[in-house]
């Protein structure tokens, strides 16, 4: 009989492991030693994992990996949550890396659709957060990880903090099937003020020659909100939040849903709402919740990330956001992906194209941004069973076992930032499916999936359509002066808001000329600091005081 | 970055700070002497050959206040600066095949042929009108990309107004005949581009020694062969400005020094990219350009 060893991977690592024993102490190697250290451990054809999260980055590790002599390592298979910085793709044009499993890609939108359509970058496929993550611990079993912690002590114990986002999910698929798991730390110190990923999870820890990437994704600054975007945030609170009783949301990171968190203290208030909606979030910490929160509108909030500026307001109120005994928060983005799509009665986004049959899309010619979390928030998740009342009030009452369905919500001005129209016969995603080679057209949010669609002009409730033509009637009755809009007729309007399938302004008690910038709860970023009572720290490029 | 403009800004007086030497060595090269005159600058030999002399010399006193680029990005006739500034080709190279180009480009299309310029249409809404009224006899193909709402059309004259009537019926904020007297970025300059590729044979040409943005497909490349393709080819691709530009933001740009004459494409720039920093030759002396780029660069 042949002896079979079940052992082989474990050997691998141990054979790899006591190559580079000399260039580390205990865990901690030299932040010289990185190129070397990778070229060692990395095989070609490898699956790696790189750290690029929403809002943090593994900077010095992506830029080590792209210093690997391509001669040495090559053909490199990449798993990327995000592809955000230039050296993520390079890797790819030196021959480093050559296969590409990812799912944001906004950032590096021109590049990637480039490299794609000339074989540079060869696609797996385009999955959303949890997809990714879930296929780790299937097909995509990583051989090495590569993630950033702000502290780490002697023994690799990682503090990752407010910025935990997806680094457990990543480290956790390589450290319990015998892959390699190697951290870039912002400092090296004694006690971590609390342990975030144990230390024997982790192989190799570099102190990294600058802290890791971060950026201030969710910050909205409301000076830049538009008079437009209050009225349809005023629609929104009457016409959605209120008439569905919704408690728990998501929201997109446009200025619509932070026009809505800066009218919840006003103009939610007059309508006697304070108590009654929204008290339970799963979002960003964002800004602009500020008033909201401190008026007692939000109960609690659990975040994928965190957000630069936030960090001490958020630590002088454990009793909203999810904060560790040392004080300062976690986040965890696979959970928080897992609750936004199971947990919440409603999901409220914005998207750049919206078809005649109702389908969003944020990829537009030219550039393949890829999906975030939008499309796991903005799908009716079937595996859901528990009832709240806003879900339970979309339930067709013609079906005896029937359920209810998520609220998910686009909110769109009929033409967008370039002035062209954001109803469209054809999403763009359509033709870069085909430039790309996808098996599927990059969709964000599905027709079936989407219950209400938000304009300037009004409020189609597009879970009361019965059938695919008036569906159709009903986008066109609230996409304005667009081509798809001017399909609309006037019999058709008054029908469909006989039929409550169409709301205006006017039905909702919505009054145009209120929609004024005086109602919302801060102008500006200054009027935010002060809300927080100076526990928010606003990132230099917010400030226009210092 | 920097930023080297092609045809359009050139006038009277503009080689007036170039040195003697440098003109001569035009003259040397190519016969053509230089008068830097209004009346010259209707002659597109005069114009190619005044703007990339203006261009290298911009490039001389850049260097000489120890300045180099990360990344270049010419249009049109601006990629042979480009190029010259990457190490790619010599100046005396870059001359010879301007001198080549200009002169074939005249003899191409004597006249009945242009270009024009439609703003306030999508690339998509505009390649919709030219395949409507492009035919044999009146040939006009979609051309130029400078921002996402301005695109160029290339062609016959006939065809090229046919198309901007569409457009201004399709609501175009802007669409006019361009002072071009020859259907460039269009495949009719194919025959040009056969040219080119025979005189280019001869030349030497290096791997850039920073980053290259090319007009034909909107990529970056760090290889010669790549910017040969375009320094033969660019004349029958549009040029991709609008992408070059994303392009080169994504790769961490956020600085852009744009060379003589004017400056156009530093104003597509900010109106793209308000937070860029920019900087005209144009409107700045060379001690506040040094000044502020290394103000920038300590950060």
């Amino acid at each position: 009989m042949v002896t079979r060893s079940w052992t082989q991977n474990r050997d691998r690592k141990a054979e790899k492991m006591s190559a580079i024993s000399s260039l580390l102490n205990g865990k901690i190697a030299k932040t010289e030693d990185a190129k070397k250290l990778l070229e060692t451990v990395i095989e070609s054809g490898d699956k790696v994992v790189l750290e690029g999260d929403n809002q943090k980055q593994a900077s010095f590790l992506s830029q080590s990996l792209a210093a690997v002599d391509p001669e040495k390592i090559h053909d490199l298979h990449m798993i990327m949550s995000s592809v955000s910085r230039p050296e993520h793709l390079d890797i790819f044009e030196t021959g480093i890396a050559k296969k590409l499993d990812f799912s944001f890609a906004g950032p590096q939108s021109t590049r990637i659709s480039q490299m794609i359509a000339d074989g540079t970058v060869q696609v797996g496929d385009i999955h959303t957060y949890l997809e990714l993550y879930a296929r780790l611990y299937v097909d995509l079993i990583p051989n090495v990880v590569l993630v950033a912690a702000d502290k780490v002590d002697r023994d690799g114990n990682l503090y990752t903090g407010a910025n935990t986002e997806e680094t457990p999910a990543i480290v956790e698929a390589a450290a319990f099937k015998d892959g390699i798991v190697i951290v870039q730390a912002n400092e090296i110190v004694d006690k971590v003020p609390r342990v975030d990923i144990p230390g024997d999870w982790i192989d190799i820890v570099i102190p990294a020659d600058q802290p890791y990437q971060l950026e201030p994704l969710f910050t909205r600054d409301p000076q830049n909100v538009t008079e437009l975007q209050i009225l349809m945030g005023m629609m929104a609170i009457r016409g959605i939040y209120e008439k569905h009783n919704v408690q728990t949301v998501n929201h997109g990171v446009g200025f619509n849903t932070a026009a809505i968190e800066l009218l919840l203290p006003t103009y939610g208030d007059q309508l006697g709402l304070k108590g009654k909606i929204v008290p339970n979030w799963e979002v960003n910490p964002t800004p602009t919740l500020i008033p909201a929160i401190e008026s007692g509108w939000v109960k609690t909030i659990h975040s994928f990330g965190g957000e630069v500026g936030m960090e001490n307001y958020i630590s002088h109120s454990p009793d909203v956001f999810f904060v560790g005994k040392d004080g300062t928060m976690r986040s965890n983005r696979a959970f928080g992906q897992v609750a936004g799509q199971y947990a919440l009665d409603m999901f409220v986004g914005s998207t750049l194209q919206i078809d005649q049959f109702v389908n969003s899309s944020t990829v537009t010619n030219g550039r393949l941004s890829g999906f975030g979390g939008a499309p796991n928030m903005g799908s009716n998740p079937h595996g859901r069973r528990h009832s709240t009342p806003a879900w339970q009030s979309l339930r067709p009452d013609n079906d005896p076992l029937g359920k209810g369905q998520k609220l998910v919500v686009q909110m769109v001005e009929t033409y967008g930032s370039n002035k062209k129209p954001v109803f469209v016969d054809h999403l763009d995603a359509e033709e870069v499916r085909k430039e790309a080679k996808m098996a599927n057209v990059p969709i964000m949010i599905y027709s079936e999936d989407t219950t209400h669609i938000v304009t300037e002009e009004g409020i189609a409730y597009l879970y009361k359509t019965d059938s695919m033509a008036e569906k159709k009637a009903a986008i066109e009755a609230i996409a304005g002066v667009t081509p798809v809009g001017l399909r609309s007729n006037p019999k058709q309007l008054a029908d469909l808001r006989q039929k409550g399938i169409v709301a205006l302004p006017e039905d909702l008690g919505v009054h145009r000329n209120e929609a004024k910038r005086s109602l919302l709860a801060a102008q500006n970023m200054d009027d935010l600091v002060k809300w927080s009572d100076g526990l928010y720290n606003p990132p230099a490029k917010f400030r226009s005081w210092s | 970055m920097w930023i080297f403009p092609g045809q359009g800004g050139q006038k009277r007086g503009m080689l007036k700070d170039v040195p003697t030497e440098m003109i001569t060595r035009v003259k040397e090269l190519t016969g053509i002497e230089l008068t830097d005159s209004s009346q010259s600058y209707q002659d597109s030999v005069q114009i190619q050959l005044g703007i990339l002399l203006l261009q290298l010399f911009n490039i001389r006193q850049l260097q000489q206040i120890g300045q180099k680029p990360d990344a270049v990005a010419g249009h049109s006739l601006g990629i042979f600066a480009a190029a010259v500034t990457a190490d790619v080709i010599s100046e005396d190279d870059a001359i010879k095949i301007v001198y080549l180009r200009s002169t074939k480009m005249k003899e191409s299309y004597p006249s009945g042929y242009g270009m024009g310029a439609i703003v306030g249409l999508t690339r998509k809404e505009v390649e919709a009108i030219v395949t409507q009224v492009n035919s044999k006899t009146e040939p006009v193909f979609t051309s130029n990309q400078n921002a996402e709402l301005q695109t160029a059309v290339s062609g016959s004259i006939t065809g090229i107004q046919k198309v901007l009537e569409l457009a201004k019926k399709q609501s175009a904020s802007k669409a006019l005949l361009l002072k071009v007297p020859v259907p460039s970025h269009s495949p009719l300059m194919h025959s040009v581009a056969d040219d080119l590729e025979k005189g280019l044979a001869k030349v030497d040409l290096k791997d850039p020694k920073c980053t290259y943005l090319a007009n034909f497909n909107g990529h970056a490349t760090h290889k010669a062969k790549d910017i040969e393709y375009d320094m033969i080819n660019n004349l029958i691709y549009p040029v991709y400005w609008d992408t070059m530009i994303d392009v080169a933001q994504e790769l961490g740009v956020d600085t852009t020094l744009e060379v003589m004459p004017g400056a156009t494409f530093t104003k597509l720039v900010k109106a793209k990219f308000p937070d860029f920093r920019t900087i005209t030759m144009n409107s700045m002396n060379l001690d506040d350009i040094e000044f502020l780029l290394n103000k920038w660069k300590r950060g």
